[in-house]
């Protein structure tokens, strides 16, 4: 019974929200801010329209790579800090500057080196994922029993299949936390990168939509992403739930037995 | 390898003694670390001490004499700031699997199952996977986990994950077993049972063992040879050969007024220096 519940609170959730957009609209009766049914209607025109699709397609592309390549990058590259002093004491002022500025912020700067096109984009989101991917490797690796590593090298292992047999799989209930935000981070960036350098994609349709006072569309849009989002998100929880199965809670339940 | 003690007259006859050179000797020893507050803190002041192969020797004295210290060095986890530690006459430069760690906070591999742990060590170093995985089961069936091969450390009592331990460091054959305080974090009875299964699975092939502790029971009750400390900064205070026939068992053992001897001699040794530190 009372998993019935807990099953179907998110799609209560989902509906009140729903609701509350439908009795707010109604109640302003502003035109830029349509009502839910009406934007919800405006969803199947988008998903059936062939440019609209490619446009999201490159969207997802550019997501895509600039994940894969942040998430590749990164995850070396904390854990290398959280393993030596050097790398970490070297690294950490220069990921201070860059951790609070805005990553849409250095947009401009970029388009004048890169252009307008994909390499700015994908380098945006790249940066954006970045960070926090790094950070949580990082911590992950401090956290390393040192006893753990100990044992690895008594085996024979030498530094480097340390960190890849030992740091790494230790670390990784940290770094996929980390890798979960990135994703998040890489839906954002993507969205606000097309905002400001618009050509295709997303945030194209959606500002392009915006432009032509075609509200419906800018919510349904604003719809098609927050659902790209939840899907990506809930698919990334099921790989790192399967990932760090041995990590969860519900294995902590000692035997009692010497 | 393994040797089967011969039982004469209810007594066993000592293990021969080895002729040839100690598996480890420790030779004029310090070691200093640099506190917190940037003090310079004496560890180890001065520490020689001979391993004979075979034998198992406890490293007994209170919290804090750098036992564990000595320990490390041995396994080549910390470097000594003075004086070499060597093993069959190389000088230990760092780990290697002819000396196996088991520490008190057992450092099991999480993300690896009871088997995964045990044919790790194995595995890396070229055994085959079928065979590392025979190995591994027998080793876990001797150490009692029958059953368990494939439960995660996360699922275990903290004396089960000490068993995988052991298992896991017996697997790679190393020619001496570094222990450092390894039933410490256990309650009393399984602290017992661990040491009647240790003493048992010792016995059948006399690895070297050298053994950090604070009981001073539990030095007694397993060690040929007990190496009392002295508090900080650590020197040998004495070194105690103890003459009990082996194999040894507790229930026998614990009538026999020489093992009270023994403990209430350490005890009081311990107690003269103010150095007193009960066994839990």
């Amino acid at each position: 019974m009372k998993s019935v519940v807990t099953r179907l609170a998110p799609v209560l959730a989902c509906l009140g929200l729903l609701v509350a957009w439908q009795l707010g609209s109604l109640a302003l009766g502003n035109d830029s801010f349509p009502t839910a049914w009406e934007s919800l209607r405006a969803i199947p025109a988008i998903l059936t329209d062939k440019e609209s699709l490619l446009n999201i397609a490159d969207s997802l592309r550019r997501m895509a790579i600039g994940l894969v390549l942040a998430v590749a990058v990164s995850i070396p590259l904390g854990l290398l800090m959280g393993r030596s002093r050097a790398v970490a004491a070297f690294f950490n002022p220069l990921l201070m500057v860059i951790y609070p500025v805005p990553k849409a912020a250095l947009m401009p700067i970029i388009m004048l080196w890169l252009g307008v096109g994909d390499l700015s984009k994908t380098l945006v989101i790249f940066l954006g994922v970045s960070l926090p991917v790094i950070y949580h490797s990082f911590e992950g690796a401090k956290a390393v029993e040192e006893k753990m590593l100990w044992s690895g090298a008594a085996m024979g292992m030498s530094a480097a299949e340390r960190l890849v047999r030992i740091v790494l799989p230790a670390a990784l209930p940290e770094i996929l936390t980390g890798c979960r935000t990135g994703l998040v981070l890489a839906l954002i960036t993507m969205v606000t990168s097309e905002m400001i350098a618009r050509q295709s994609g997303a945030g194209n349709i959606l500002f392009n939509a915006l432009d032509m006072g075609q509200y419906d569309t800018v919510f349904a849009m604003i719809i098609i992403v927050g659902a790209m989002g939840i899907c990506f998100d809930a698919a990334f929880e099921v790989a790192r739930a399967r990932l760090v199965r041995w990590s969860e809670p519900q294995f902590d339940i000692p035997l009692s037995f010497s | 390898m393994s040797v089967t003690p011969v039982r004469s007259n209810n007594r066993v006859e000592p293990a021969p003694v080895a002729q040839s050179k100690p598996i480890i000797a420790i030779d004029h020893v310090s070691q200093r670390f640099q506190t917190k507050a940037r003090r310079d803190h004496l560890a180890l002041s001065n520490i020689s001490l001979a391993v004979e192969e075979g034998a198992f020797v406890s490293i007994l004295g209170p919290s804090g004499c750098g036992k564990s210290t000595l320990l490390y060095i041995v396994g080549g986890f910390v470097s000594p700031t003075e004086g070499t530690a060597t093993m069959k006459g190389q000088p230990i430069k760092g780990p290697g699997p002819e000396r196996g760690p088991v520490f008190q906070e057992f450092a099991l591999f999480p993300w690896k199952t009871v088997l995964g742990n045990v044919m790790y060590g194995p595995r890396q170093q070229g055994v085959k996977m079928v065979e590392a995985e025979a190995k591994a089961r027998a080793l876990i069936e001797m150490v009692g986990l029958k059953g368990y091969e494939n439960f995660y450390p996360k699922e275990l009592s903290g004396g089960m994950k000490q068993r995988v331990a052991l298992a896991r460091t017996l697997a790679y054959h190393p020619e001496v077993l570094l222990m450092d305080e390894p039933f410490g974090a256990l309650d009393a009875h399984t602290r017992t049972r661990l040491q009647n299964d240790l003493l048992n699975i010792w016995e059948r092939d006399r690895k070297t063992v050298l053994f950090v502790t604070h009981s001073v029971e539990e030095a007694v009750f397993l060690s040929d040879k007990v190496v009392m400390m002295t508090r900080s900064p650590g020197r040998i205070r004495q070194v105690i050969d103890i003459d009990l026939p082996r194999p040894r068992r507790r229930d026998e053992l614990l009538l026999d007024p020489r093992y009270q001897k023994y403990i209430v001699d350490i005890e009081r040794m311990f107690d003269d220096s103010g150095d007193v530190e009960l066994p839990s």
